[in-house]
Parts: C-alpha cells; sequence; structure tokens
C-alpha cells in the first residue's frame, strides 16, 4: 500500500499546492477582515473546496483521457472567451469576467489550462515535428488565437503570461536555438524603446549581434532583425494606442515615485509594507499597511504583501521557497515524463506558474511593472485558484502516469 | 518525444532549472534588500504613512416649527482623539492636564478604544473648550496619536426648552454600538431620547470618508488621487414640527412653577402645538457633553425631571372623564337630553355614601356636565354597566399609547369586569366599586395626551386623532417634503350625541355655575370641563381639557396640575390662556358675572356623612 503511494503519489506537489492554498487563505483574511469585505475570505475557503474536487479530478483521470479531451476544453474555451467579447461585463476596464451565480469568473485563467493542453496534444502526435516550419508555426498559432481574444479585451497581463509560457515550450520541445532567440531579441528590444532613443538603440545592437551569434543562415537572421527593428519602431505607435491605464502602469513602472499618491500609489505602498515587515513582520493582523487598507484591493494582485509585512523576510521568503520547489517539481515531472504528451504540458505549467510569481512578486516588490496578474494560489480569485489547482492535479497525474509512454 | 536518445535533454532541463532559480534569486535579493537592508527607513515610512482616512460627519437634520421657524440645529463641536497604535502611554500624565481629566479615565478610554482597532482614532474628550483644543494643538508635535475631530452638536436656536419632546443626543453605549453594527462607532453621538431618539434614523444622516496623504511631519498634502476616492457626507433630514414655537414659549413659562404638564393640539389633524412637562431640563445640557454631576442631578432628583408627564403619567382625571359616561349613556339610550336626576349632595349605594360637594338640585345632562354633578354620574355607570364604558374609552384612545412620535408613553389605565376578576378574583369585587369610576376616579389611569385626543375627538365631532409632533421631513438629498402620516379614525358617535354633551363643555365655561369660567377666551365662545382628582398622597391634582373656538375649533387642550388643588381655579386659568394666545385673544383678567357661583371644588369620592339621598 504504501510502496503503491510513493509510486503513484505525489505528495510533493500535493503538499506545496496546499501549504500555497492555506498561506493565501490567510494573507485574504487578514487583508479583508477589516474592510467589510470579510466576505471574500469565506468565498475564497469555499472556491478552495470546490478547487480541490478540481485538483483530484484531474489528478485521477487516466491521461489518456486528458489527452483525448484537450482538444474539446480548448474548443470550448474559445467559445466561451468570444462570448465575453461580446456580452462579457467590464470589471477593471477589462471585459474578462464572467457573472455565475454571484461569483465572479475569469475564464482567461482556464484558457491557460486549456492552452498548454491542446498544445501539448498538439505536439505529442507522433507526426509532428518542430524542425517543420509548418508545425511550428500551426504550435504558435494555437497559442496566439486565444492570445488574441485575450488581448481585445483586453487584459495584457494575461496575453503576456500565454506568450511566457510558450517559449519554455517550444524550447523544450526542440525547436532550435535561432528561433527561440529571434522570438526573443524583438522583445528585448520593444522593452528598450519604452526607455527612449537611446536605450532603444543599444538594444537594436546587442540584439543585432545576439541574431548574428546564433544565426543558421544568413536570409533568416535578416528577415528576424528586420523584424526586431519594425517591432521596436512600432512599440512607440502601440504605446499611443494602449488604454489610458495601462500606459500609465507602464510610466509608472519607469518611475513609480513621481506620483506617489496616483498611479504610483500601489507600488509605493507595497513597498513600504513588504520593507516594514523587517526580518519577522509585524504579527498576524498587526500589519497597519494591510489593516488600515493603504494598498487599494490588496487580497487580488497585491497579496503578497500581507505575508511580507505580517510575516517578514521569514514568512516572505517561505512563499517563494514554496514557489521555487513547486516550479522545480514541475521541471522535474517533465524531465521524468516519458510520455510527450504529459512532458510539455508539465512545462508549460512550470512556464505559467514561473511567469505569474515573477512579475506579481516582483511588481510587487517594485522591479517589474504593475501588471494585473494574480499570484498563484494565493491572491483572491476563483478561476484562478481553481485553474492553478487543477495545473497541481495535472502535474500529480503526470507523475503518476510518468512511465507510461 | 523526447526521451533519453534526446542528447539535449540534460542541457535544456539544466537551463530550465538555472533560468528558474535565477529569477527566485532576483526575488529573493530584493526582498533582502527591502526587509533587511531598507527595514528601517520603509518601517518609518510605514509608521509615518501617508494615508489619513478622515470621516466626514454629516449634519444632523434640523428642527422646524410650523411656521417654519428653526429651533434646533447644529454648531461645531470639538474632540480631542487618540490613535492608541501611534500613541505614547508615557504622554498621559500631560494629555490628561491638557484636557483636564482624571488619567486613570483617559487610559480607560484609550484602551477601551484599543480593544475596538488599535488603528482607528477614539475620542477621548468630547466637546472641548476653544482654550483646551488650542493648547493640545500647540502640543501636537510631541503627542504623537493626538488629533481632533471637528464634530457637531445640537445647538437651540430660541428660548424654549421642550426637552422631553425634543429629546437628547448622547454619546452611543456599548451596548447600543453591538446591537447597531457598523453605521456607528465608537464615541458616535445618537438619539436617546424624544424625537432625537425616535426619528434619529432620519436625523442622523451618512458618514463619509475623506482620503488625505500627509507627511511624516503629519502635514497634509493633499486629497489621495485627487479625491476621487472620496466618500461625501449625506446631511440627516430636517424635521418640520407641527409645535407653534410661540405658543409653546408662552406654555412653557405659565407652567414655570407647576408640576405637571400641558398638551395643546390642532383638533383637524392631531398635530401638537405645544407640550410642556415641568419641572425639565436644559436640553442643551446634553448637547456637549453631559457634566456627570450634572446627570446625576437630574437622575436623582425627587422632581424626576427627565420624566415626561405629558405622555408617561397615568393620572385619574377626575371630572374630565364625565363626558366618556355623558355620550355612552347618551349613545346607549340609557338617558335622553331631558333625563333628570335630584342631586341632595350624595349617593348612597349599599352602606356607602358617595358625596358630592354641593346640592345641585334636579339636572340633566347638560347642567351635570356643567355643574360637574357626582351625583349624577355615580349611579349612571351602574346603568351603562362597565364594559361598555370600557370600550367607549378604548373608542377614545383611552388604555392604550396613542402612537406618539416619541414613543415614550403609558398606555394607561381602564378598568373591566376581566381586570377586577383578575386583580380581586371573580365575585370578590361589587358594583360598589365602579361608582366612582362615573367620575373618573379609583382605578384609572390617563396621561395628559391622552385626554388632549380625548377632547379633540369632542371637538372635531368624533374622529379620533393620531396626536403627532412631527408634520413633514424634509429630504435635503431630494428637495422633497413627505408628509408624516397621521391615522384618524371615526369613533362612531351621533352628532346629536356630542352635540350635547358638547353643549354642557360649553355652559362649563360661558355659563354662570359652570365649573370653567376662569378659562372664558372674551369673544371667542369655548367648551372645556374641570377636574379635581382625589389624590392619596397629597394634594389634588388639578385638571382642566377644552377647546375653543365652540365652532370649528383650531385649539384642543389638556392641563394637568400635580398636587396643585381644584382644577377650576388651577388648571382652567393657565388653560385658558394658552388658548386665548393661541387665538390671538387679549388675555383679559375673567371676572365672575355677578349672578355666577364662585367656582368649586367639583367632584369628590370620599365618604360623606349619610344625610343625602339620591331621587331620580
Amino acid at each position: 500500500m504504501l510502496s503503491y503511494f510513493k509510486e503513484y503519489l505525489d505528495w510533493k506537489t500535493l503538499l506545496l499546492a496546499l501549504g500555497l492554498v492555506g498561506i493565501g487563505l490567510l494573507s485574504i483574511y487578514s487583508a479583508t477582515v477589516d474592510v467589510n469585505a470579510a466576505a471574500n475570505f469565506y468565498r475564497q475557503l469555499a472556491w478552495a473546496g470546490l478547487g480541490f474536487v478540481a485538483m483530484a479530478v484531474a489528478a485521477l483521470l487516466p491521461i489518456r483521457t486528458v489527452q483525448r479531451l484537450s482538444w474539446g476544453f480548448f474548443g470550448l474555451m474559445l467559445v466561451v472567451l468570444l462570448v465575453i467579447l461580446v456580452i462579457g461585463s467590464t470589471i477593471k476596464g477589462a471585459r474578462s469576467w464572467f457573472g455565475v451565480g454571484g461569483f465572479g469568473g475569469q475564464p482567461s485563467e482556464l484558457m491557460k489550462v486549456a492552452t498548454i493542453l491542446a498544445i501539448a496534444a498538439f505536439l505529442a502526435r507522433s507526426e509532428t515535428s518542430l524542425s517543420d516550419l509548418k508545425d511550428l508555426l500551426k504550435t504558435i498559432a494555437i497559442a496566439a488565437v486565444p492570445m488574441v481574444l485575450i488581448l481585445a479585451q483586453p487584459d495584457l497581463g494575461t496575453t503576456i503570461v500565454f506568450f511566457a509560457m510558450l517559449i519554455p515550450i517550444l524550447y523544450w520541445a526542440g525547436v532550435s536555438n535561432f528561433f527561440l532567440v529571434a522570438i526573443l531579441v524583438p522583445i528585448l528590444v520593444a522593452f528598450g524603446a519604452l526607455f527612449g532613443t537611446a536605450a532603444f538603440l543599444v538594444a537594436i545592437v546587442i540584439g543585432g549581434g545576439i541574431l548574428y551569434y546564433f544565426r543558421e543562415n544568413r536570409f533568416a537572421a535578416a528577415v528576424a532583425f528586420g523584424i526586431t527593428l519594425a517591432v521596436g519602431l512600432s512599440v512607440q505607435i502601440m504605446y499611443e494606442r494602449l488604454p489610458a491605464y495601462q500606459q500609465k502602469r507602464i510610466a509608472t513602472f519607469l518611475n513609480p515615485e513621481a506620483d506617489p499618491l496616483g498611479a504610483g500609489y500601489n507600488v509605493v505602498q507595497s513597498k513600504i509594507a513588504i520593507g516594514s515587515g523587517g526580518f519577522t513582520g509585524k504579527g498576524f493582523l498587526r500589519g497597519t499597511q494591510t489593516q488600515l487598507n493603504y494598498i487599494p484591493e490588496q487580497w487580488t494582485d497585491f497579496i503578497f504583501c500581507v505575508p511580507g509585512e505580517e510575516y517578514g523576510f521569514l514568512g516572505a521568503s517561505l512563499v517563494l521557497l514554496l514557489f521555487a520547489l513547486l516550479i522545480n517539481r514541475a521541471i522535474r515531472i517533465a524531465a521524468l515524463s516519458k510520455n510527450r504528451f504529459g512532458s510539455v504540458a508539465a512545462i508549460g505549467i512550470a512556464g505559467v506558474w514561473i511567469t505569474h510569481v515573477f512579475i506579481n512578486v516582483g511588481m510587487s516588490m517594485g522591479i517589474m511593472p504593475v501588471i494585473g496578474i494574480p499570484l498563484p494560489f494565493l491572491s483572491y480569485g476563483g478561476s484562478a485558484l481553481i485553474a492553478n489547482m487543477i495545473m497541481a492535479g495535472l502535474l500529480m497525474n503526470f507523475y503518476a502516469n510518468r512511465k507510461e509512454h | 518525444m523526447i526521451g533519453i536518445e534526446d542528447f539535449g535533454l540534460r542541457t535544456r532541463l539544466r537551463l530550465m532549472h538555472a533560468i528558474v532559480g535565477v529569477l527566485f534569486v532576483v526575488l529573493f535579493l530584493r526582498l533582502y534588500q527591502l526587509q533587511l537592508l531598507y527595514h528601517s527607513e520603509f518601517g518609518k515610512r510605514s509608521e509615518e504613512n501617508s494615508v489619513r482616512t478622515v470621516i466626514k460627519e454629516p449634519v444632523r437634520g434640523y428642527m422646524y416649527d410650523r411656521t417654519g421657524r428653526l429651533m434646533v440645529d447644529v454648531g461645531p463641536s470639538f474632540s480631542v482623539t487618540v490613535t492608541p497604535v501611534s500613541f505614547d502611554t508615557a504622554q498621559v500624565p500631560e494629555l490628561s492636564a491638557l484636557l483636564e481629566m482624571n488619567p486613570a479615565q483617559l487610559i480607560e478610554r484609550i484602551n477601551r478604544g484599543r480593544a475596538h482597532s488599535r488603528f482607528s482614532p477614539v475620542r477621548v474628550s468630547r466637546d472641548v473648550t476653544y482654550e483646551v483644543l488650542a493648547s493640545v494643538e500647540e502640543r501636537l508635535y510631541r503627542l504623537p496619536g493626538v488629533s481632533y475631530d471637528v464634530e457637531w452638536k445640537r445647538t437651540y436656536e430660541t428660548g424654549i426648552r421642550a426637552a422631553h419632546l425634543l429629546g437628547y443626543c448622547k454619546e452611543i453605549s456599548d451596548a447600543q454600538l453591538t446591537k447597531l453594527g457598523a453605521t456607528y462607532r465608537q464615541g458616535d453621538v445618537i438619539g436617546s431620547t424624544g424625537l432625537e431618539a425616535s426619528y434619529e434614523t432620519f436625523l442622523r444622516g451618512e458618514k463619509g470618508f475623506e482620503f488625505i496623504a500627509v507627511n511624516s511631519k503629519g502635514q497634509m498634502l493633499g486629497p489621495l488621487d485627487g479625491g476621487s476616492r472620496d466618500v461625501d457626507s449625506k446631511d440627516g433630514f430636517d424635521l418640520i414640527l407641527s409645535l407653534d414655537l410661540g405658543l409653546q414659549a408662552y406654555a412653557e413659562s405659565l407652567m414655570a412653577n407647576y408640576r405637571g404638564a400641558l398638551v395643546a393640539m390642532d383638533p383637524n389633524d392631531g398635530g401638537i402645538l405645544a407640550m410642556v412637562s415641568k419641572p425639565d431640563f436644559d436640553p442643551s445640557v446634553f448637547s456637549g457633553v453631559t457634566p456627570a454631576d450634572e446627570w446625576v442631578r437630574l437622575n436623582n432628583d425627587p422632581e424626576k425631571p427627565l420624566f415626561n408627564r405629558a405622555t408617561m403619567t397615568r393620572y385619574p382625571p377626575g371630572s374630565t372623564f364625565k363626558m366618556l359616561l355623558a355620550v355612552l349613556a347618551l349613545e346607549q339610550g340609557t338617558i335622553t337630553e331631558h333625563t333628570t336626576v335630584r342631586c341632595t349632595g350624595g349617593y348612597r349605594f349599599g352602606n356607602r355614601i358617595f358625596k358630592d360637594l354641593h346640592v345641585h338640585g334636579t339636572v340633566n345632562i347638560r347642567e351635570a356636565i356643567q355643574q360637574s354633578c357626582n351625583v349624577f354620574f355615580y349611579q349612571l355607570i351602574l346603568k351603562t354597566g362597565l364594559d361598555p364604558w370600557f370600550d367607549q374609552a378604548r373608542a377614545f384612545g383611552f388604555a392604550k399609547p396613542t402612537g406618539f412620535d416619541t414613543n415614550e408613553e403609558t398606555g394607561g389605565l381602564i378598568p373591566n369586569t376581566y381586570y377586577y376578576d383578575r386583580v380581586y378574583g371573580k365575585g370578590r369585587w361589587t358594583q360598589g366599586q365602579l361608582v366612582n369610576l362615573g367620575v373618573g376616579q379609583g382605578e384609572v389611569g390617563v396621561s395628559p395626551l391622552q385626554m388632549a385626543r380625548y377632547v379633540a375627538a369632542l371637538a372635531n365631532g368624533g374622529t379620533l386623532l393620531q396626536p403627532h409632533a412631527v408634520s413633514r421631513i424634509y429630504n435635503k438629498r431630494t428637495n422633497r417634503y413627505s408628509d408624516v402620516d397621521a391615522k384618524p379614525v371615526n369613533i362612531g358617535v351621533s352628532k346629536k350625541t356630542l352635540d350635547i354633551v358638547r353643549e354642557g363643555m360649553r355652559w362649563v365655561v360661558e355659563k354662570p355655575g359652570g365649573t370653567g369660567g376662569m378659562a372664558r377666551i372674551s369673544g371667542v365662545p369655548s367648551a372645556g370641563k374641570t377636574g379635581t382628582a382625589e389624590n392619596p398622597h397629597g394634594s389634588d391634582h388639578a385638571w382642566y381639557v377644552g377647546f375653543a373656538p365652540y365652532e370649528n375649533p383650531t385649539i384642543a387642550i389638556a392641563v394637568l396640575l400635580e398636587n396643585a388643588g381644584f382644577g377650576g381655579t388651577q388648571a382652567a386659568p393657565v388653560a385658558g390662556k394658552v388658548m386665548r394666545r393661541y387665538l390671538g385673544v387679549p388675555d383679559d383678567v375673567w371676572r365672575p358675572a355677578p349672578t355666577a357661583a364662585v367656582p368649586t371644588k367639583d367632584s369628590t369620592a370620599s365618604v360623606a356623612h349619610p344625610d343625602t339621598t339620591v331621587l331620580h
């Protein structure tokens, strides 16, 4: 019996995920106990219960069934996204919430899971080869369709997550180094362009050098450089076309203290919250920043401040450590998995989590722009919690079936 | 498929772990930097932070009289507050000296606030003087956590008190805070009695919130986010009272030397024109902080100044109750307007003699009311029966609350068969106990408000009104007035009966030999009835009820003067003066007509010598 559990139950993933959910509930309680939002805690508790069931189902379904259902799930979520674009209600400037019996639902969270599974199912086909440009483009297209729909909501943060998760998947599945570089360099240049002309020129020079170094043939390198230039130059135009709140967020990221009472307010307050936590923190329900609600809607995107302030360096490090262990566990499962479906999907899951954690925690500490994406397992929000627990369940599934080809 | 055969797997795995590792190292380093290296700076900034939530108190609704004159409004009041988390207890001696309060009390207040929330300011001293405020403000820089709030307190714009009617506000108690929840916070002021309490939800308004950024020196930098997060307070609604300010002031002055109550009512709609209960208190005593000794004094005063005698007393009404029995007997047909009784100054029932003050001779119902003949009514209740009399009293609004605005009233007591059976046991009481009821004595308890309502119903032709002090509520947000509902009920008494009884009441005032001549109004015919209620504990209570003008009356009044003696000589003059003032008639000193008898004591229920007989 015990050996059976050892063989099939991935208790590491289970404990890490449940530990993070527990810390999340504690933090949400702390952040909402005083602001007439205490109901949020009980809702999240209910979501956690539901999420546990979803996790169990994801872990226990036969892996072949999961693989077969992937396309159907993907198609269903695309339809839901389309419906939302037409009739969805607007929350915080984005049309992504789905009213279901008083619980807001954000289908783009589940869309991430569906996209990972669809790409994994596509790459798991024996006839698919990433050396074939057609298959490569098809893989990218699977990610691009939901990305476009989500960008149209508009939800920049989630779009970035889709993009960020695609890179490790392609890399893991064996795409050539040049191709990866050709995708990453334009991003570098585009980012540089935001800081002004000098930074743009430096980025172009470095980017060109990198492309040249990884070139496989000159024509492809030249095309990639051309694309890089075009992207860099169009950033300014795109920036103009971004909604005002996104523009403000980018400008605020570049200099949060410039407008400490306005757009930079959250970041400044969040840094104060974390910084004032010190080594051991101020104690449960004793964080002044948290309890006095200096950080609006802290229980969503700025939840990391709560452990940071109330439990200090010890508590915040514990949260980061749990995430690091969980993400490395996902990569480990990808390596252990003898079937391509599970392996690719596990890497996709690791990619989603590292993107979320780095952007969210980095944003709370002022080293990343304020991009509204939640911290997995901790942030308030039912659909995100469910999606993350499903992903943990899938990892456990892939682990149990790691020896299957 | 990715397999062992793929030589790149190991490299890719390493790179993956490496990237994840690097990203987490970046996060850890930043965390280390913020929490350990910069801790002192951020710790300071969080302590000095940065945004204050200022509660914007709504302005409590005003009260106006019927002519639109402002009676009660609000003025500024300053409270010194302490935020427990940032307050240094070493400052207690200095702060308590500044506030001129006991250090133990100061600590107790801060601790009470701390138990509620360490982070929200608690008011330690309310309604401080400008001098105290100035000295605190000078020292704010070395009193961390100390601040002050500007609030509102009641101010009374006119000389009148109307203390029991208007009521007062007090700081909310812990019990109320627990019960009422989120709307209030510690130190809030809440309507405690009178209209302040019963219209609390209308008067209160809604709190607003202002978010203000402050720097480490406590200087305000300006509204957060340009004030876009602020919530405006919503002022309370105004009450427009039916009260007549001039009449109220005059009535209060007339009652100054009495213990008792006066209620004047508009007999057409039940609106209270004046309501006095004496002795009273100055409501402005409660508007800021009530000095503890003053509160103890008011509470322990044997004269009970806090007690609203207009609505809460339960005194026998004496002869003023005779009209009730007259109406019943005429409606029942027990008597007609021509039925006469020969009064020989007393009435024998069994072996008891119920005496009358005078020998009234042969009197009919009108004369019996006019001269307040007891004998007529002693035997009448035996004929009408106890329970029909009880029902008639209920129909006139007795033995139940009137539904008056303040909710502070007694239902009073009217006995019936059920009551006597319960108190004395079935068959253990006799009809003799009823005899006194006929003249409003014995186990009867009524309030002046009920009496005013009763006489208003006689005045207006049989409609029982809902007495009310607030006639309209003004909603400042929508700029609309809404009327306060007052449901009139028809008692169902024939006009003929009422005319007979009313004529008797008119004779009380107008005709020689009437007991209420001192309430006479020159040039305006009026009607009324005196009463002198026996009081086993002291002098008699004096009553007068009346209305004027006789046709189309506009004022109905009930006056009760405790232990003052005769209704006709004590209560009737007060009622007369109030009605004259209201009707704009000169306050002539009444001189008895040459033929009129001197007003006399009009009823008594003590046992007299058996030297009288009763004839029919």
